[in-house]
């Protein structure tokens, strides 16, 4: 598909440059110059509608780092010359994911996950665009038909009104208004006011000229308009030549929006490798929807998959789904059974909150630990604010359930964290070996007391304990 | 090009006509008015198909009449620049000829009338092109651009053009250059 596209793609870009290089959107506002004279941006606009298929304008906003209002007029505009199709339709953030989905897999990413979180029932209007090969092969044709035929019809004087003169007293009649000065005899026309018979004249555009120097403007008119068409000629030629190219081509054809998108996600499906994927490139495209925090609605299929994905690693290569879904931090109630599958994703999300860093022992997992840190390393960004959240979660919870030693115990423990992380932003990769250890270390024991609990804190709390021995009493929640 | 629109009207009643006939007086005056008449805004109207409504009448201070407002529908006509009509030649002068399509007058100049044609006068004068075969005379149907038009508060009035393509004398079976 790619590839007749390309001549055609050429002529969007000639035909942007050619008439579109210096509009501005400012109809009524007053121009101000400098600042936000942006002219050309409607170049740059078609030129990255050459490189998609059906796009969604908020995401091409934000590819361009184009304003989306500006964005939208420039798209209006272009809809209104007929060079780019639009088509409005509500959907749920679902069906959002949907398309995007829909693109990764047109643009060849091998992954493509629909998701099938919770509905978002809420509907919004999104905005797609694409650009309209046949039409814009049409049109610009009749564009130069038109500005070549409205040059040589001014020259051959055919559209033009014509005007009487009155030889006494030389009033301009224009043909219009003739027909109060019709004479008795029907034969010509006549002065209003000397009755004298006009002649005829004929008229150009009458703001070029003024009363006299008739002659000479008219000549100069006539060599302007000659000198118009031949610079259209020169001028276009690379246009017309490449017109000319694309005339036998098929046009290619995008359909719309439903049908492009139905068959970019078949094709997805043939081509993307459902399990054993980069967990980064499954949460990209799953991040993709644009909606703002997508792992709070729906942290427990994110947790599916990475875990599953994980596991598909350490299992080389699993196949997608694990039979046992993995809960969330926060899901896990006290005294639940938590099954290895479980507790298991768990320590992988655990490993990245930067909660607590216990006092016990370390525990040496090597043959979980590259993979864990591999793990790490590529889904630091998305886990981040999943386990951020877990965390938070958690630390209500805590200080809900527990006394105030433990809270100081917990604030220690905290404020021991911070110090040990002083390197550690947000969206920067770092190595947390310590923390991983810990923290499988600190699940499996909770398992082996069977009394698995919602934080780990409270496991090493318990743990630290039972080593510093305060003596004080804990309220266990 | 031809409109179907709802327009409104005050009609102001002699006081002779109430009685059970109101209202087929009402919509006889209405027509009587308004069909074929011509505003600058909507065009010439050509027929009234129906009367929507008419509201409360209100008597006017001082006389009897009394005014109610009308609401109908019709068929307007409007031409527009760059439209193509076709046309009745009415008047056939040597600065050009006349031509009426329905209500509307158009004026097409001799400047704008293809250069093989030339005028002939005498008591039926035309414009005939050199070897006789098109010839536009009085009653002949004519096929016109217009490109221009003039609006007054009452009246429209248009300029046409035969010189493009495809326009001139129809007849039944050549086609006109």
């Amino acid at each position: 598909m790619a590839m007749s596209m390309e001549p055609f793609n050429r002529l969007v870009r000639l035909v942007a440059r050619a008439f579109y290089d210096d509009i501005t959107m400012k109809g009524e506002n007053q121009p101000k110059n400098g600042r936000s004279d942006n002219r050309g941006m409607a170049v740059v606009v078609l030129d990255a509608l050459t490189r998609r298929q059906w796009v969604r304008e908020e995401d091409l906003a934000k590819s361009l780092k184009l304003h989306s209002k500006q964005l939208r007029r420039t798209l209006r505009f272009f809809e209104e010359e007929k060079l780019v199709t639009r088509d409005h339709r509500k959907e749920t953030a679902k069906g959002a994911k949907i398309f995007s989905a829909a693109v990764a897999a047109a643009t060849a990413d091998g992954k493509k996950n629909p998701r099938e979180g919770e509905e978002k029932v809420k509907l919004h209007t999104h905005s797609y665009c694409c650009l309209d090969y046949a039409q814009i092969y049409d049109v610009v044709r009749y564009r130069i038909h038109k500005m070549k035929k409205k040059l040589k019809d001014e020259l051959d004087s055919r559209n033009t009104i014509q005007e009487y003169i009155c030889p006494a007293c030389k009033r301009r009649y224009s043909a219009l208004d003739v027909l109060q000065l019709i004479s008795p005899t029907g034969e010509h026309f006549v002065c209003e006011r000397c009755n004298n018979e006009l002649i005829a004249e004929s008229d150009k555009l009458a703001s070029q000229e003024m009363g006299d120097g008739d002659e000479n403007a008219r000549r100069r008119h006539r060599e302007y308009l000659k000198e118009m068409l031949q610079k259209i000629e020169i001028q276009l030629k690379p246009l017309i030549q490449q017109i000319n190219r694309v005339k036998d081509l098929p046009v290619p054809e995008f359909g719309s929006l439903q049908a492009w998108e139905a068959r970019a996600n078949a094709a997805g499906l043939l081509n993307g490798d459902p399990g054993g994927n980069d967990p980064n490139r499954a949460n990209q495209g799953q991040g993709y929807g644009g909606t703002p925090m997508p792992y709070l609605g729906e942290t427990k299929v994110e947790v599916a998959l990475s875990g599953a994905e994980v596991k598909g690693e350490e299992d080389n290569g699993a196949d997608i789904g694990s039979p046992m879904k993995q809960l969330p931090p926060w899901m896990i109630q006290e005294g639940m059974n938590l099954t290895e599958e479980q507790r298991r994703g768990r320590g992988e999300v655990k490993s990245d909150t930067k909660i607590v860093s216990s006092s016990t022992s370390t525990y040496d997992i090597d043959e979980k630990k590259p993979n864990d840190v591999k793990e790490e390393d590529k889904s630091i960004q998305d886990e981040y604010i999943k386990a951020y959240y877990a965390a938070m979660v958690k630390r209500q919870e805590e200080l809900k359930m527990h006394q105030k030693t433990q809270n100081e115990l917990l604030g220690g423990d905290v404020s021991n964290v911070q110090e040990t992380h002083p390197g550690r932003q947000v969206g920067m990769k770092a190595k947390r070996e310590d923390d991983d250890v810990e923290w499988q270390e600190a699940a499996i024991p909770a398992v082996a007391n069977g009394a698995p609990k919602v934080n780990d804190l409270n496991i090493t709390a318990s743990e630290s304990e039972n080593e510093d021995d305060d003596g004080v009493d804990w309220e266990e929640g | 090009m031809f409109f179907h629109m709802v327009l409104e009207r005050n009609l102001l009643l002699h006081p002779r006509y109430f009685g059970p006939h109101l209202r087929e007086n009402l919509v006889m005056k209405l027509m009587k008015d308004v069909e074929g008449t011509c505003s600058g805004r909507h065009g010439f109207v050509v027929a009234i198909t129906a009367v929507d409504g008419i509201g409360k009448g209100e008597i006017r201070e001082g006389t009897g009449f009394v005014t109610f407002p009308v609401t109908y529908q019709c068929v307007l006509f409007r031409p527009f620049k760059g439209e193509v009509l076709e046309a009745v030649v009415t008047m056939v002068n040597k600065m050009g000829f006349f031509a009426e399509a329905g209500p509307v007058q158009i004026f097409v100049s001799s400047h704008l009338i293809p250069d093989d044609m030339d005028f002939q006068t005498g008591d039926m004068p035309n414009y005939t092109t050199s070897d006789g075969s098109v010839k536009i005379q009085s009653d002949s149907e004519v096929r016109l651009k217009i490109i221009g038009t003039r609006v007054d508060a009452t009246e429209i009035f248009c300029i046409g053009t035969i010189k493009d393509g495809f326009l001139g004398v129809i007849n039944d079976s050549d086609d006109v250059v």
